[in-house]
């Protein structure tokens, strides 16, 4: 029913997402150039 | 105007009170009162009838944007679910840092945005992007030399930038920084000569956690 609906909706969200993991591949990529211009310089 | 206090909200129907915290919650978006937003639209999310998708999706295209402002994601599951995928790449980009997807999207959903006029609302976003770009330049240096982790060159982040696409000198970059420590989006604070950011050792990277950017 629509209690139970908006309960659910209620869950869909998340306000402590910001973790310290640098592991994803965006992470990685940024690392990958990161290293690569101060092996340059 | 005040005549309207005599009335008890509550005694109006469900449907009337769904409409009225609609409407008057995207006013307060428009004010950029995302606290007031959050409250209204949030109350015609909860209490509109579950069996009118539509209706939801419609509370959710300014919900999310308002949420998003005051540092709150939602699940991939709830924009599948209520077919929002232009929020997709933004809420990407605020958990990764990547400026260049959030540019990307807020351009190719322009319209969309523009129409809804939620566009700068989403715009005001790159501020967070930022703090997540620097966090993890931060995060990656630490892994190298956890000693001098908290010094950033601006160098570096110039170089980080640069890789994404969005040309910016030390100047400039300094000029960013100095907009999020201002606005308590990070702890610390210049060598100026040495073109460096010096971080603070106590949580460096405040999380907004429901609160509003600080204007």
């Amino acid at each position: 029913d629509d209690k139970e609906e908006g309960k659910e909706l209620l869950q869909q969200w998340e306000d402590d997402w910001d973790d310290d993991d640098v592991n994803d591949d965006f992470s990685l990529q940024l690392r990958g150039e990161l290293e690569n211009n101060s092996e340059k310089n | 105007i005040e005549t309207a206090k005599i009335f008890d909200f509550e005694e109006f129907p469900t449907s009337d009170k769904v409409t009225y915290m609609y409407y008057t919650g995207r006013l307060e978006v428009y004010n950029e009162n995302f606290i007031a937003a959050d409250q209204k639209l949030t109350y015609a999310l909860m209490h509109c009838n579950s069996e009118h998708a539509s209706n939801l999706r419609m509370i959710l295209k300014y919900l999310v944007p308002v949420k998003l402002s005051i540092g709150i994601l939602p699940t991939m599951c709830l924009l599948d679910k209520y077919n929002l995928a232009e929020y997709t790449d933004i809420v990407n980009s605020l958990r990764s840092g990547d400026l260049r997807l959030l540019r990307k999207a807020l351009n190719e959903h322009e319209d969309q945005f523009l129409r809804t006029g939620v566009y700068l609302v989403l715009e005001k976003l790159e501020l967070q992007v930022y703090q997540r770009l620097v966090k993890k330049i931060h995060f990656i240096q630490k892994q190298r030399d956890p000693g001098k982790a908290h010094q950033i060159k601006l160098d570096l982040i110039v170089k980080a930038l640069k890789w994404l696409e969005v040309e910016m000198d030390v100047d400039e970059v300094e000029c960013i920084m100095a907009i999020l420590i201002h606005k308590n989006l990070m702890k610390g604070y210049f060598a100026h000569k040495s073109k460096v950011v010096v971080l603070s050792k106590q949580d460096p990277f405040p999380k907004l956690k429901g609160k509003p950017v600080s204007t």
